[in-house]
């Protein structure tokens, strides 16, 4: 899959000045882009621009030759997920396991199938035996990879992390830094905003990016 | 400097706004009041769009509520039939147009707070004799609402983010995602205002018993003048729907 920018601009409202100016890159599956960028310079507005929560002001997105502006918010979370800096604000359901199913439940998808597929997802993410528990009283660790199994049973092409290490310890870093190069190394294609850089340092087959002054640059190094 | 409206009259705008649109049982006064909080706002310059925009949720809730309301109660002439019996009757119909009307005024009455910054409102209310700690009370609680639909908001789309569109479900399940966001809504404001606590206690909040101003309200003229127009205005509104026998008895 591919993501493309095709000359987007945004700006919050009118009188705000532009975040994103003229940007045009493409994102390719089988890669890791490490976005970096001061403050403010953007980057979390990028990450929503391309989830469809908000609408380019100009320019397109593509997701591969579809014009990104006619898939609702909800279909394109089948093909990109998108871990929150605080993983507290995506987390709604009373028990680890409602969380995985609630949704496929709604859109009365839940299958044997998809039951098996969120037990093996619980067991991938250390979250067997946490079922009952309440997942907005766990650890930073754990509710981190709840989100991240939320996220897998859709199984997504794209995932965004916006600054994936600021609330886990070197135990969790280690173990999301096999699981970006696990997800890369098996086709996926990954976004991830930090500013960590011994925790990019460990990620393989990175392609360097700033962001500054509402454009995107490619780091050589 | 700019002359700039006392908030002690904002909050007598607001007060007699609100008064009305309890007391008033009749559409066309409603709307006259609603137009009158309307043309207020206008005049203070707030941005009612935007805040249309960021009230969009609750305001659809309410549109929701009128129309239940205006389905099941009964009575009046017949404007819709299906069969025999009434889908829509005047009574159904009034009873909704007065509850979208009253909450309406209420919301933009809320609005004119908006045009005055917190510290200024508490310098108004304790000028009004309320003690320093309900003043920041109600400043704060004010201040909160936007807090409150930005913590709705992210939940709706971390909900998205799931794969659900919530415009394409149907209602009950609408109803389920909803109950799904209120807690968590509701906590992350708690945690917020703990937050707020901290900061406020090691600032030393209640430290000293009697607090000063740098810059002291004063009601000018013009303030003056709207507080005696606004009075009159309102009371002759009572009178009027005393006299038509609109007035809500209680
Ligand atoms: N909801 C919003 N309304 C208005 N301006 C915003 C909003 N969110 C972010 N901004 C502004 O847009 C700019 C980029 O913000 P953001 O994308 O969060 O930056 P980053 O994630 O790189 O720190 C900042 O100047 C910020 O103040
Ligand atoms: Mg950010």
């Amino acid at each position: 899959m591919q993501i493309k920018l095709s000359n987007l601009s945004f700006k919050y409202n009118k009188k705000a000045p532009f975040v994103l100016n003229n940007v045009s890159y493409t994102f390719n599956t089988g890669s890791i882009y490490a976005l970096q960028g001061k403050n403010g310079a953007g980057k979390t507005t990028l990450g929503k621009l391309i989830l469809g929560l908000l609408k380019p002001t100009k320019g397109e997105i593509y997701f591969d030759d579809t014009n990104a502006i006619k898939i609702s918010a909800g279909k394109r979370a089948d093909s990109i997920g998108y871990l929150f800096q605080n993983p507290d604000l995506q987390l709604f359901a009373s028990t680890v396991l409602e969380e995985l199913t609630f949704p496929f439940e709604l859109k009365k998808e839940l299958t044997d199938e998809k039951k098996n597929e969120i037990s093996t997802l619980l067991e991938k993410f250390h979250l067997a035996g946490f079922e009952k528990r309440f997942p907005l009283a766990m650890s930073g660790g754990e509710k981190q990879r709840l989100a991240l199994a939320t996220i897998m049973s859709r199984n997504v092409d794209f995932l965004i992390l916006d600054e994936p290490t600021s609330s886990i310890d070197s135990k969790g870093q280690s173990f999301i830094t096999s699981f970006i190069n696990d997800f890369v190394g098996a086709g996926g294609g990954a976004i991830v905003i930090s500013h960590n850089d011994e925790f990019l340092s460990n990620l393989q087959n990175v392609t360097n990016l700033n962001l500054d002054g509402g454009t995107i640059y490619e780091k050589k190094n | 400097m700019k002359k700039r409206i006392d908030p002690r009259v904002k909050l007598l705008f607001i007060i007699l706004l609100t008064t009305l649109a309890v007391l008033a049982k009749d559409v066309i006064y409603m709307s006259i009041i609603l137009v009158v909080g309307i043309v207020i706002n206008l005049c203070l310059k707030t941005d009612i769009l935007y805040a249309i925009k960021r009230l969009r949720h609750f305001l659809s809730i309410l549109i929701f509520i009128a129309i239940v309301q205006s389905l099941s109660i009964k009575g009046g002439r017949v404007l819709i039939p299906i069969g025999n019996t009434a889908l829509l009757s005047t009574k159904g119909l009034q009873f909704s147009l007065e509850f979208l009307l009253r909450m309406s005024i209420i919301v933009v009455s809320g609005l004119i707070a908006t045009s005055t910054d917190g510290r200024e409102m508490i310098d108004g209310l304790l000028k009004l004799h309320m003690p320093y700690e309900l003043a920041f009370m109600t400043s704060i609680s004010l201040r909160f609402i936007p807090v409150f639909s930005e913590e709705f908001k992210t939940r709706l789309n971390a909900i998205s983010m799931r794969g659900i569109d919530i415009k394409k479900l149907s209602l009950p399940k609408k109803i389920r995602v909803y109950a799904y966001l209120i807690s968590p809504t509701i906590s992350g404001c708690i945690m917020r205002s703990e937050v707020l606590a901290k900061s406020m206690q090691v600032r030393g909040f209640r430290a000293h018993p009697k607090r000063t101003m740098l810059r002291e309200l004063k009601m000018g003229i013009l303030d003056y003048t709207l507080v005696l127009i606004s009075l009159l205005i309102a009371a002759a509104f009572l009178a009027g729907m005393y006299k038509h026998g609109i007035l809500v008895t209680f």
